[in-house]
């Protein structure tokens, strides 16, 4: 069943939704190291972004950033 | 001009923030991800049900229409929520921290002001959504089937038109209270409500903005004429214009509340 699958899966057209997931994590990622404070500890937010793929960055930018203003 | 330079600020705030960056990125993976799914899903039944041996699933493929209307649906829930929760503070925001309190103290226009506000809001919408939709209809387009052109543009255009609607619902929240989560509770409710009504009483809900969404997946999915499309579209403006007129008061009369 492996191999039937295999073959049935267009990489070229799966491999963008990829990348763009790794952007978002590594922006995340760069937010985070830039920030001077967030709400909850930051190393939390490491793994929540790392871990929580869509999600985790999502609500990394939505609740753990603090706006400095 | 007043407008431009409060426009600019509000730019480089949703650039400081990674907005620019972050929601068209989530609205390209929301519209991208719908027709994957789609297609890969007897193969995810296959592999993940524990389903009794020579038992067969026939799941009829869905057109691309279909799927793209169903990506919309994605944006009503998802992408709604996101936009909402991305938006709550705009205002509220500054005046808690006493940024609007400072800018007031200058002879500055509120219309301006909060024109900036709902301009740079109402351009980030567009981006984003224009973004995710070309993407999933790309992507639709590859995976699953054609999809009608005019069909989808008019579809896309009524969407984003509800969008625009409910970050205007958001900007007068966020004008009118201070906590955020009420902010986002109240606008998410109300927009949820009004797509909900049309659903349930379309006889009364034909021109609200709330059937805006239902509009646009009837126009994908039978091509036909949707009744009441151009007064839903013209009344949402004018809910939009009249939100925007509240906005105003409430940012000039709660200028330095906190």
């Amino acid at each position: 069943m492996m191999d039937t699958m295999n073959t049935s899966i267009p990489w070229g057209l799966i491999a963008p939704l990829i990348v763009l997931q790794l952007i978002l994590a590594v922006v995340g990622l760069i937010s985070l190291y830039k920030a001077e404070a967030t709400r909850g500890p930051k190393w939390l937010w490491v793994i929540i972004i790392l871990c929580g793929n869509i999600l985790g960055s999502v609500a990394y930018f939505i609740i753990g950033r603090k706006d400095a203003s | 001009m007043q407008f431009r330079l409060f426009f600019r600020k509000e730019m480089l705030e949703m650039g400081r923030s990674y907005k620019w960056l972050w929601v068209p990125l989530v609205f390209l993976m929301l519209g991208v991800m719908q027709p994957i799914v789609t297609r890969f899903m007897p193969e995810i039944l296959k592999s993940a049900g524990n389903m009794p041996k020579g038992m067969t699933i026939s799941i009829e493929p869905p057109s691309g229409a279909e799927v793209l209307a169903q990506t919309l649906g994605q944006y009503s829930s998802v992408g709604l929520l996101i936009l909402v929760l991305s938006f709550m503070t705009i205002i509220s925001g500054e005046r808690q921290s006493g940024v609007s309190q400072m800018i007031f103290s200058k002879p500055v226009s509120y219309g301006s002001y909060t024109a900036a506000k709902w301009a740079s809001m109402l351009s980030l919408i567009t981006v984003s959504f224009a973004l995710g939709y070309a993407g999933a209809w790309y992507y639709t387009v590859q995976m699953i089937g054609s999809v009608d052109a005019g069909a989808a543009v008019k579809a896309g255009l009524f969407y984003l038109l509800w969008l625009w609607f409910a970050g205007s619902l958001t900007l007068f929240m966020s004008s009118l209270i201070n906590p955020a989560a009420g902010i986002a509770f109240v606008s998410l409710g109300a927009a949820l409500l009004l797509s909900m009504a049309s659903g349930w009483l379309p006889r009364y809900t034909a021109w609200s903005p709330g059937s805006l969404p239902q509009i646009s997946a009837e126009w994908l999915q039978s091509s036909g004429e949707a009744k009441g499309a151009a007064g839903a579209a013209v009344l949402c403006l004018v809910c939009m214009a009249i939100l925007f007129t509240g906005t105003i008061y409430q940012v000039k009369l709660k200028k330095s509340k906190i």
